[in-house]
């Protein structure tokens, strides 16, 4: 995973040199910083005071509906977050539903992206088209699929199925219930629509980035499209689908509006954010319900690392 | 590429983005469709009798307007500060060298995963707390939510930036001390319109957070209903029994709106914005 922030060695050394051939004074340094830095401690104040303050509560016993009872717990609401049943379901309703999401979405947005990154007339509003969903806004992405879509009785998914059937003349068309017959599938086909756009756009830019003199040499050298893709392309395109995949996990593990939206957390489908909005909101349990914040993070870096080996590996077996 | 394949690929290619699309067109059809056909056992693809009742009653409930309003500013304060600090902050980032930079960046990616939910009651205590000093950026105001975008907003702005800032080779900024230029020319006028496609990039995605924003919005604005913003306005027609789809579709597709015209606006910078994000 690209988490190593540091640039390369080789970069770094460089930039290490001063400028004039005696370095300045450490004061002048700060000097000449001295302009950039309250962007950097406003950022520090903004992002990182509310992480501390969610680290603080998660140690402490502060339920709002006892008031009195406030106090230093240790880490009794993480040992409640991790035995509680609800949570633990939550636990594994959030993995599956990070992995499956973030997974297909990656497969479908490289398809997509090569598929774009040809020329062809129109290109720019096919483009378009398949960025759009992107651009709604989830709560409304998610009452357009739940109301519009998988209703059973007014639905489109059903109203096809109905035109399917009639036009080979068949009667009693199979009716599925989506919500309720594969609530879990339901949530994430509805957030795949949503995020595959995102996922074909990084890697769109990658694609678009590879230095075009080096596939046009192999392929006068006879190379094919597919032996183009594997020894070229998808070397180059790693790092993007590393990077698709960190900030996909990241946005699907906290995914709130589509679960709360499609099914409520019902059927067995509360994620973590969802009971952690129950505990908070409906148990105004704080201190429990940060603990569980904190989790979803390890969850989230834990997710996102094995998302992208699983992607990563699986291609890159093809290549050897 | 032989040429078959290619005309195959392109079908494909125009097949998928019309089934993707399809939704979005179903969305503002039943926007559009008259009420005793949005919700009918067969639903049809097209309406011989479009109207904009569903849109009118979208607007005039309540003061969409004025939420709409709303939403546009907060989203476009977000923006431009957001991108003026960010800029700011990676160039630090990435130029200056001390203790704990790594483990700063890292933190920034970190901040992000906290999920929302178990953010918002210390930041609704931090947020009463700082309006009882500025009330401006206190509860209730639009200011408070300012100032909650942009700390979700920032992370990531920064950690795109910064492949960007790295792409600027240290040999130029060298080069503007020789000629003369004070740190502060050089980021303005040689840095800042290298990153460009990078500032385009993030500006749409902290665009599309901050008019998204749905939780925080009905956390911190509680009693000021002329602060709310738009999409508490749909949630009026989202009711236990008898939901107006029509109406709400409509707020759908108006919501859409802005954001679609923004994207537009960027479209073609959005992807090799994307791609500098990578190189560092």
């Amino acid at each position: 995973m690209s988490l190593d922030t540091a640039p390369p060695p080789a970069r770094q050394q460089r930039r290490a040199t001063p400028p004039a051939p005696k370095g300045p004074s450490a004061a002048a340094r700060w000097a000449r910083r001295a302009p950039l830095l309250p962007a950097l401690i406003f950022t520090i104040i903004v992002t990182q005071l509310p992480f501390v303050a969610t680290l603080i509560i998660s140690v402490l016993r502060w339920n709002s509906l006892d008031p009195d009872n406030r106090g230093f717990a240790g880490f009794d609401n993480y040992a409640a977050v991790f035995t509680d049943a609800n949570l633990r379901s939550s636990i594994v309703t959030t993995v599956i539903l990070t992995v499956v999401v973030v997974v297909v979405c990656l497969v479908l947005g490289l398809g997509l992206a090569l598929l774009l990154d040809q020329k062809f007339r129109g290109r720019g509003l096919v483009r378009t088209m398949l960025i759009a969903p992107f651009l709604v806004v989830p709560v409304a992405a998610a009452l357009l699929w739940k109301h519009a879509l998988y209703n059973p009785e007014y639905g489109l998914f059903n109203g096809a199925i109905t035109w399917l059937w009639s036009l080979f003349g068949a009667d009693r068309p199979p009716q599925p219930e989506w919500i309720s017959d594969m609530p879990l599938v339901a949530v994430e086909a509805a957030l795949v629509w949503q995020w595959t756009p995102f996922m074909m756009l990084i890697l769109l830019a990658g694609l678009q980035s590879r230095p075009m003199d080096v596939v046009e040499a192999a392929r006068i050298d006879g190379a094919t499209p597919w032996q183009i893709f594997r020894y070229l392309t998808f070397p180059h395109l790693r790092q993007y689908l590393e990077l698709g995949g960190l900030l996909g996990s990241i946005y699907i593990v906290q995914n709130f509006d589509a679960v709360f939206t499609i099914t409520s957390g019902g059927l067995g489908t509360a994620n973590l954010p969802y009971t952690i909005y129950q505990t908070f909101y409906q148990a105004h349990d704080y201190g429990q319900a940060s603990a569980a914040g904190v989790v979803v993070v390890i969850g989230s870096l834990i997710i996102a690392n094995f998302a992208l080996r699983v992607v990563s590996s699986l291609l890159k077996d093809e290549v050897k | 590429m032989r040429r078959p394949g290619r005309l195959i690929a392109e079908l494909v290619t125009v097949v998928v983005a019309a089934v993707v699309a399809f939704p979005l067109y179903w969305m503002v059809l039943t926007a559009l469709k008259p009420a005793d056909e949005v919700i009918s056992a067969d639903p049809r693809p097209w309406t011989l009798a479009p109207t904009l009742d569903s849109f009118t009653r979208a607007l005039t409930v309540q003061s969409f307007g004025r939420y709409f309003l709303n939403s546009l500013v907060v989203a476009l304060v977000v923006v431009v500060l957001s991108l003026l600090m960010s800029f700011l902050a990676a160039t630090a980032l990435t130029r200056f060298r001390f203790r704990g930079r790594t483990t700063m960046l890292i933190m920034l990616l970190v901040v992000q995963m906290v999920p929302v939910e178990a953010l918002t009651v210390p930041l609704f205590f931090m947020m009463r707390s700082v309006g009882d000093a500025v009330p401006l950026f206190g509860l209730n105001h639009l200011g408070s939510l300012v100032l909650v975008h942009l700390a979700f907003s920032m992370p990531f702005a920064i950690w795109m930036l910064r492949g960007f800032v790295a792409a600027v080779p240290v040999e130029l900024e060298e080069a503007a001390t020789l000629d003369g230029a004070s740190r502060f020319r050089f980021v303005w006028q040689v840095l800042f319109p290298l990153v460009a496609p990078g500032l385009v990039a993030t500006s749409v995605l902290a665009f599309i957070h901050a008019w998204n924003d749905f939780l925080f919005a009905k956390t911190f604005i509680i009693s000021a209903a002329e602060n709310q913003t738009l999409p508490l306005a749909l949630q009026v027609f989202v009711k236990p029994d008898q939901n107006d789809w029509g109406a709400i579709m409509a707020g759908s597709t108006l919501m859409t709106i802005p954001v679609l015209v923004f994207f537009v606006l960027v479209q073609r910078r959005l992807v090799s914005g994307l791609a500098g994000a990578v190189k560092g």
